[in-house]
């Protein structure tokens, strides 16, 4: 068995789940909305980034930018969109769900509509080039990818633990109400939220996109992985996202080696299950009620 | 506006002229009253008021109700009451919902012969997929709606149930009518592995592990070859619809059939949303169970059942939906249907039978009957559905509700920004006031003086100098016993100082034994002065009032 193929898989798509199940993890703990059109950020950021790779230039650093802007620019739109109007109002939580869901079917159909269903493909963004390490041989698009989000995550977080914005989300995160007593704004720190985790979807998609490709519907897939994610790790702790990214790749890149592709998502929910029916609450999840508002 | 009064007791000395004094024309004190009482406040029209019908009722059929089996309901939800105008018996009907029903389903009955010649099979064809969808979606409202588990599997259930019993169809050679009864099998065995995780998973969590099992049950049948991966779908299966009729007689038979089904469905849906079920799953809505278990009711055992009861009512409708269509196609667990699904149910309203067939008959129209305008009919139900959300609470029947909270709100700022209406008193003074005739007093008494001041005019107060007693015209005699009548304390008096000689102002105290206080320091030198500076004094104290 080829254990260096599967632990260079395994950290390839833990890096990439967990940038997408942060971004649900932070949105979801901070605002309390469920982001549904995450799918949608990340098809569409996909298509920031082809635009700019065809239009204005093929490097990797400029088309990785648009794609992280797209994907910040239209994470404010949804959060103008559905979280501006009712995050006061009666029933927020599923309210905020079924917009959300809405947003992404608006989206993804405009997408189809003006770019068609053919998909779209990315130039390699990091070169050609492939590097063994440990007897295993990295290619360029899996180094990169696993470099970039990691440099990216940990520039988010340390932004998260030092800047005043970021104290601001932290605080939502940990009480909303009390957060809104002390004077941080809910609305100005929803979009900055919905902005940085927009930024992150936007990141995975552009990052994704050198393994598969560029559709109106190619963010569906990654969403739900994501959103398993951040449920298998608790919603709410970046820590369990973490943990659950890893799991899950190991877990994915495992199977894919020992019983077959097509069994990857089954093994995948069955042990989500297990989990959850373990901890209800995910792996670091917080019990009992922390976030009732 | 002047008049001339004439002094009546002028005529005890008919040597004399008659006295006459130019005064005030007649003036209603009751205008004051009318004009205090007027509604002045600008009203708006929001809506109208509730309006009812009122049908004659007669004594001798006052008790007599039109039962419907098995249930002890009328047929229709009547109130009786007495007209207090014309003490006439009345009826109202509190509930209009079954006449709209009825009125529906008539329509439905014969909806097909006036389907226009052209598009007739489109048409059809949709409808039966309305009827389908939308007994799905009724199940589903159970689900989400009364038992309050927000599932997103539904739509799994029911494919898996067409997969499954399409697929022994075709292996076994089983015929039509064994599909649903195989459907609901396997639905309930869906039901109850689904039903696993809910019993510790709460809200969210749930619906997005439901969300995953769609996704895996998609990518699955998509993969597998047994389920046609190659083909885009399982066809084969038995039908229903015989083959060897004509076309149109197919797609009514279809039609009719599916009807049969959504009605069915409605019954179910009225079985356990009206009934004992129901009623414990609505005592314990998300987020309120502890206070529901505190109080003794089993939450987790009916929500359970309601689970069962629909994902058995679910697989039967995907048995028959495999009968209907000779087969399943994948599509049925797309995240599209899914999510259109959910519009349906959005559009219509949560937790309303109406909500589920009226919201589901929208979606499939624009889905399925605008077929032309492409992706943009998605995009217009994404709109719909983002509207909805964003704006009602309650989806499309909610609006009346919503509506109606809404104008009371008004009402209700408006009501208590109203200021004139309110009497001397303020608000909140007038509320901790035990003695409530003091408010209306005090209301009295300011309308009173507003008309008093009315009728001070100069001929009035040229009338007191002339002649401070004896006989007055009708103006200054209301002044007069106004000010008479008013309380000791403060009242003013004249003092003499010096008889026909000097004469002063003073206010009495009230109290006994307390000095009454000097007013002002000048000095009359008779008693009719004396008395018109009084007046004139009580006259200026009203005019300020």
């Amino acid at each position: 068995m080829d254990w260096g193929f599967v632990f260079a898989n395994a950290l390839t798509l833990a890096c990439i789940y967990g940038t997408l199940a942060i971004g649900i993890s932070i949105t979801w703990s901070s605002l309390g909305l469920i982001n549904m059109a995450y799918g949608f950020i990340f098809s569409i950021s996909g298509y920031g980034a082809w635009l700019t790779a065809q239009h204005i230039s093929e490097n990797g650093l400029i088309v990785i930018l648009a794609g992280v802007l797209t994907g910040a620019v239209s994470g404010m739109v949804v959060c103008a969109l559905a979280f501006i109007p009712i995050h006061d109002k009666p029933n927020f939580t599923v309210r905020g769900l079924i917009a959300t869901l809405a947003i992404s079917m608006i989206g993804t159909q405009a997408l189809l509509w003006y770019f068609g269903p053919r998909s779209k493909s990315l130039p390699p963004l990091f070169g050609d080039w492939s590097l063994p390490i440990l007897g295993m041989n990295m290619t360029a698009d899996k180094v990169g990818a696993v470099v970039s989000s990691i440099v990216l995550l940990a520039v988010v977080l340390a932004w998260m633990r030092s800047s005043r914005r970021g104290l601001e989300i932290r605080a939502m995160m940990m009480n909303p109400h009390a957060a809104a007593i002390v004077g941080i704004g809910v609305r100005r720190t929803g979009f900055y939220v919905m902005a940085l985790t927009g930024g992150l979807a936007g990141l995975a998609s552009v990052l994704l996109s050198q393994t598969y490709y560029i559709g109106p519907f190619s963010g569906i897939t990654p969403m739900i992985k994501g959103v398993s994610v951040a449920l298998c790790g608790g919603l709410g702790s970046v820590l369990g996202a973490v943990i659950a990214a890893g799991l899950l790749g190991i877990n994915e890149a495992m199977t894919s080696l020992l019983l077959g592709g097509h069994i990857v998502l089954i093994t995948q929910f069955l042990l989500i299950i297990i989990i959850l029916l373990i901890r209800p609450r995910g792996i670091a999840g917080i019990l009992d009620r922390a976030r009732e508002a | 506006m002047t008049g001339t009064w004439t002094d009546p007791t002028s005529a005890f000395d008919p040597e004399k002229p008659f006295r006459t004094v130019t005064t005030d024309d007649y003036m209603s004190p009751e205008a004051i009253w009318d004009e205090t009482r007027r509604f002045k406040v600008p009203t708006y029209g929001v809506g109208r008021l509730r309006y009812y019908y009122k049908w004659p009722g007669h004594g001798s059929m006052l008790w007599r109700r039109l039962r419907y089996w098995p249930t002890r309901r009328t047929v229709l939800r009547f109130r009786g009451e007495y007209n207090p105008k014309t003490l006439r018996r009345e009826k109202t009907i509190v509930d209009k919902r079954p006449i709209w029903w009825i009125l529906g389903f008539i329509a439905m009955a014969i909806a097909p012969l006036f389907a226009p010649e052209e598009g007739q099979g489109a048409l059809l064809a949709a409808a039966a997929v309305f009827f389908i969808y939308a007994a799905i979606n009724l199940c589903w409202m159970l689900i989400i709606g009364t038992a309050g588990i927000f599932s997103l599997a539904s739509f799994a259930v029911a494919g898996a149930a067409a997969y499954g019993s399409a697929l022994l169809s075709i292996q076994f050679g089983l015929p039509w009518w064994t599909l649903p009864i195989l459907g609901s099998v396997i639905g309930l065995v869906f039901g109850i592995i689904i039903a696993i995780p809910a019993i510790r998973l709460e809200g969210f969590y749930y619906a997005l592990l439901t969300l995953g099992l769609v996704e895996l049950c998609r990518v699955y049948v998509i993969q597998s070859k047994v389920f046609g991966s190659a083909t885009g779908g399982l066809y084969g299966a038995d039908s229903y619809i015989p083959e060897d009729w004509s076309e149109h007689a197919q797609l009514m038979l279809g039609y009719y059939a599916s009807g049969a089904v959504m009605l069915a469905a409605l019954t179910l849906f009225r079985f356990v949303n009206g009934k004992r079920l129901g009623r414990i799953l609505r005592m314990a809505p998300e987020k309120r169970e502890a206070f529901a278990e505190a109080v003794g009711v089993n939450y987790r055992a009916a929500r359970i059942w309601v689970f069962l009861i629909s994902s058995l009512a679910i697989g039967a409708i995907g048995g028959f939906y495999a009968a209907h269509f000779r087969g399943a196609s994948p599509n049925l667990f797309a995240f599209d249907t899914l999510l259109l699904s959910l519009s349906m149910l959005v559009i219509g309203g949560l937790g309303r039978a109406e909500g589920a067939v009226v919201g589901t008959l929208i979606v499939v129209f624009v889905d399925r009957v605008l077929i032309d305008w492409g992706p943009l009919r998605l995009v217009l139900i994404g709109c719909l559905m983002l509207f909805v959300v964003l704006f009602l609470r309650g989806g499309l029947f909610g609006i009346k509700p919503q509506f109606r909270a809404w104008r009371d709100k008004k009402k209700s700022e408006r009501r208590s920004s109203r200021a004139e209406k309110g009497g001397e008193m303020l608000p909140e003074e007038a509320t901790e006031t035990p003695d409530k005739d003091l408010l209306f007093f005090r209301r009295f008494d300011k309308m009173q003086r507003e008309f008093l001041k009315k009728l001070v005019t100069d001929q009035v107060i040229a009338e007191h100098r002339q002649n401070p007693l004896g006989q007055h015209s009708e103006a200054l005699e209301r002044l007069l016993t106004y000010f008479r009548r008013q309380p000791t304390v403060e009242k003013y008096a004249i003092t003499v100082v010096e008889p026909f000689k000097s004469y002063r102002l003073v206010a009495l105290s009230g109290v006994r034994g307390v000095a009454p206080r000097l007013v002002e320091d000048k000095i009359y030198h008779s008693p009719e002065e004396a008395h018109h500076g009084l007046f004139l004094r009580r006259v200026q104290d009203l005019l300020e009032s």
